[in-house]
């Protein structure tokens, strides 16, 4: 992106959306990081207007403490080496010698302090991406720079220290300083002449990456949920169905590591929740004996579902896309075969299509590297470890329940129970997150920022109820929000969100009565706007009021119980510690 | 194919966004409000995107209006 583009982008957000306020504390003169930085999040947030308001010159704890009680949405930190001592910068005029080393040291240590100490003070639930010193240090040690002088990693550690101790805080995160150094080299980013003659000490690349970076720690893209991938020459190298199943290979004796490090990969990911699935194009038997070798490193366990069969990769994609209840969008398919992948693209749009370069071990490194950047996310729930399981119930819930909705008998038997928690948990991340990435069963497909959730869990006459819903397949889980408000005698409903996996049991039904029971209500306005994806909610609203809503509606408790059907669930409140 | 005062217009309409489009080709440094240093050094940088071409910094107190940024940027541009 250059400054053209950068300003363009500003330009044309959307002047009437909500603002998205982010302060950057930077020491030096922000320049082009300020309009990058905007226009990469205008970029990530295009439903938002982005506004990059910046502090004093020189003084980043300073404009850090400014900002304690301000109602911004986000904070960013660029951190140079001059702003914990004017001597680590160029246009200071202090000493540079041996002697002042010391002074030096102390110096970064405190201001590092108080920096720490302001990041500390900022409002609970502002998220903080910052960006550690991007610049060298100036000549000032004795060794030659070939050298790594023992003050300089002194100042290394003290900076290290820093950073580790305050990314412990929730909300704070870290530029990576490799994956800046691959977009951005070292030796293209500072620009003395700027850096005296105007105060920018980045050249315009250099500050269009550190807006990049500083962004996607903000405002970061949704991680996918699932991937689909091909098995010959892909989960393994070789056809199974020609050389059989004990000459398929994955190791480094068989110089086929690419693949082994591709399970490994998909093991990992297996681990952090990820959903994983094999559609391939072969005989059942022959996979089915290769899945039984014990030197597998994606245990065959964690794969599911397993489609193997002649049809179209296109039509297996379809199966489980439908067995794990989440759109294309949301998933990745890795095959070798590019004929494969424009199939598969083709027929479910929206899908990210990423071809295995069998042969390619630099394309291999990359796509490695864009697997992990899909599905990475900031920290993994409680709900990730279960989901695949959850999954497999489902499937059988499904499969006993005879396919679409399920028998009264069937519901009677499930033994299943609901909780609901009436907690205000602003500080549980898992009720966000389930309300940021639920498409299909929300209530308007509005997303929130954490401050924003928590300016409205802090309104007069809030509510918020968590769902958590079990049966005798097994434990969902956290698997709905309801979050709205009470004002006077009319109840408010904002927010809906329920997790797909949770379809087909009522217990959207059972919210609802929830809510009318409680609440003591009549009525229940909800601010329904229709999404894209969000069609499920309709089709549930359209069978109690008749058509599937448009806009916000009213729904009274006489349409409600006239068209609820049986409710079989248990339901309880958490116990103390539950929360 | 646009002249070098089209292309120099493209440019400010992108840094002065609010600047009515009679009043670019007259504008300088002392008459448009919001051209303070950061804007100079901003659109500098658009007219090196816009153009291809390297600006001295040391010029910048110079380009001080549309007319002045105009001259520069013919001759550089080799445009009679």
């Amino acid at each position: 992106m250059n400054v053209t583009e950068a300003l363009r982008i500003i330009q044309h957000a959307p002047t009437d959306a909500p603002r998205y306020n982010v302060v950057l504390a930077c020491g030096f003169t922000p320049l082009h990081l300020q309009t990058f930085l905007a226009a990469y999040l205008q970029q990530n947030l295009a439903s938002r207007r982005v506004t990059v308001s910046t502090g004093l010159y020189g003084d980043v704890a300073g404009t850090l403490e400014a900002h304690t009680d301000i109602a911004a949405h986000g904070v960013t930190l660029a951190l140079e080496w001059p702003d914990l001592d004017p001597r680590l910068g160029y246009r200071g005029a202090g000493n540079w010698g041996t002697a002042a080393l010391a002074d030096i040291l102390s110096v970064t240590r405190a201001a590092l302090d108080r920096i720490g100490a302001a990041i500390e003070n900022l409002p609970a639930g502002i998220p903080v991406a910052l960006s550690l010193p991007t610049l060298p240090l100036p000549p000032i040690f004795h060794t030659p720079g070939w050298q790594t002088a023992e003050a300089e990693l002194a100042l290394e550690r003290n900076l290290l220290e820093f950073a580790s101790h305050i990314t412990r805080r929730r909300g704070c995160s870290l530029v990576n300083a490799g994956r800046l150094a691959e977009n951005s080299p070292p030796g293209n980013r500072y620009d003395l002449k700027s850096d005296l003659l105007t105060g920018l000490p980045y050249t315009v690349p250099h500050a269009s990456a550190v807006g990049a970076a500083l962004a996607r720690l903000l405002a970061p893209a949704t991680p996918k949920k699932g991937l689909i991938s091909d098995l010959d020459d892909t989960l393994w190298w070789g056809i199974v169905g020609e050389i059989g199943p004990e000459k398929v290979s994955w190791d480094l004796a068989s110089h086929h590591q690419l693949h082994g490090l591709y399970q490994m990969l998909l093991a990992a990911l297996a681990e952090e929740g990820v959903l994983i699935g094999a559609a391939s194009k072969n005989d059942p038997v022959s996979v089915q004996q290769a899945f039984l070798r014990k030197d597998l490193l994606l245990p065959p366990d964690q794969i599911f579902p397993v489609e193997v069969n002649w049809n179209a990769k296109s039509s297996s994609v379809e199966r489980i896309l439908r067995t794990w209840n989440i759109g294309a969008d949301s998933v990745v398919f890795v095959d070798d075969s590019p004929m494969e992948l424009a199939e598969v693209a083709a027929a479910h749009p929206g899908i990210e299509c990423l071809r295995f370069p069998k042969d390619d071990y630099g394309a291999a490194y990359a796509m490695l590297h864009r697997l992990r950047d899909l599905f990475g996310k900031a920290r993994i729930s409680p709900e990730d470890a279960i989901r695949l399981e959850s999954v497999r119930r489902g499937a059988v819930f499904q499969e006993m329940a005879g396919g679409g909705s399920a028998s009264e008998a069937f519901l009677q038997q499930s033994d299943a129970a609901i909780t609901f928690d009436f907690c205000l948990s602003i500080n549980d991340p898992r009720v966000l997150e389930l309300v940021n990435k639920t498409n299909q069963f929300n209530l308007n497909g509005v997303r929130y920022t954490e401050s924003d959730w928590k300016s409205r869990l802090s309104r007069q006459g809030a509510l918020l109820a968590t769902v958590s819903y079990q049966d005798k397949f097994g434990p969902l889980g956290k698997i709905a929000v309801v979050q709205g408000r009470e004002d006077g005698e009319t109840l408010y409903i904002e927010t809906w969100v329920m997790s797909c996996r949770a379809f087909s049991r009522r217990i959207e039904h059972h919210c609802l009565k929830m809510l009318f029971d409680r609440y003591r209500a009549d009525a229940i306005t909800f601010e329904f706007m229709p999404t894209a994806k969000n069609g499920p909610l309709q089709d549930f609203f359209a069978g109690i009021v008749g058509d599937r809503p448009t806009a916000p509606f009213v729904l009274t408790r006489a349409q409600f119980e006239e068209k609820c059907p049986p409710l079989y669930h248990h339901v309880g409140e958490p116990q103390a510690g539950q929360t | 194919m646009s002249t070098v005062r089209d292309r120099l217009v493209t440019c400010f309409q992108a840094v002065f966004p609010d600047l009515p489009a009679a009043e670019i080709p007259v504008g300088t440094q002392a008459s448009v409000a919001s051209w303070d240093s950061v804007a100079a050094i901003t659109l500098v940088n658009v007219i090196e995107d816009e153009f291809g071409i390297q600006v001295d910094f040391d010029l910048l107190a110079e380009l001080d209006s549309f007319d002045r940024i105009h001259e520069y940027l013919c001759a550089e541009m080799r445009v009679p």
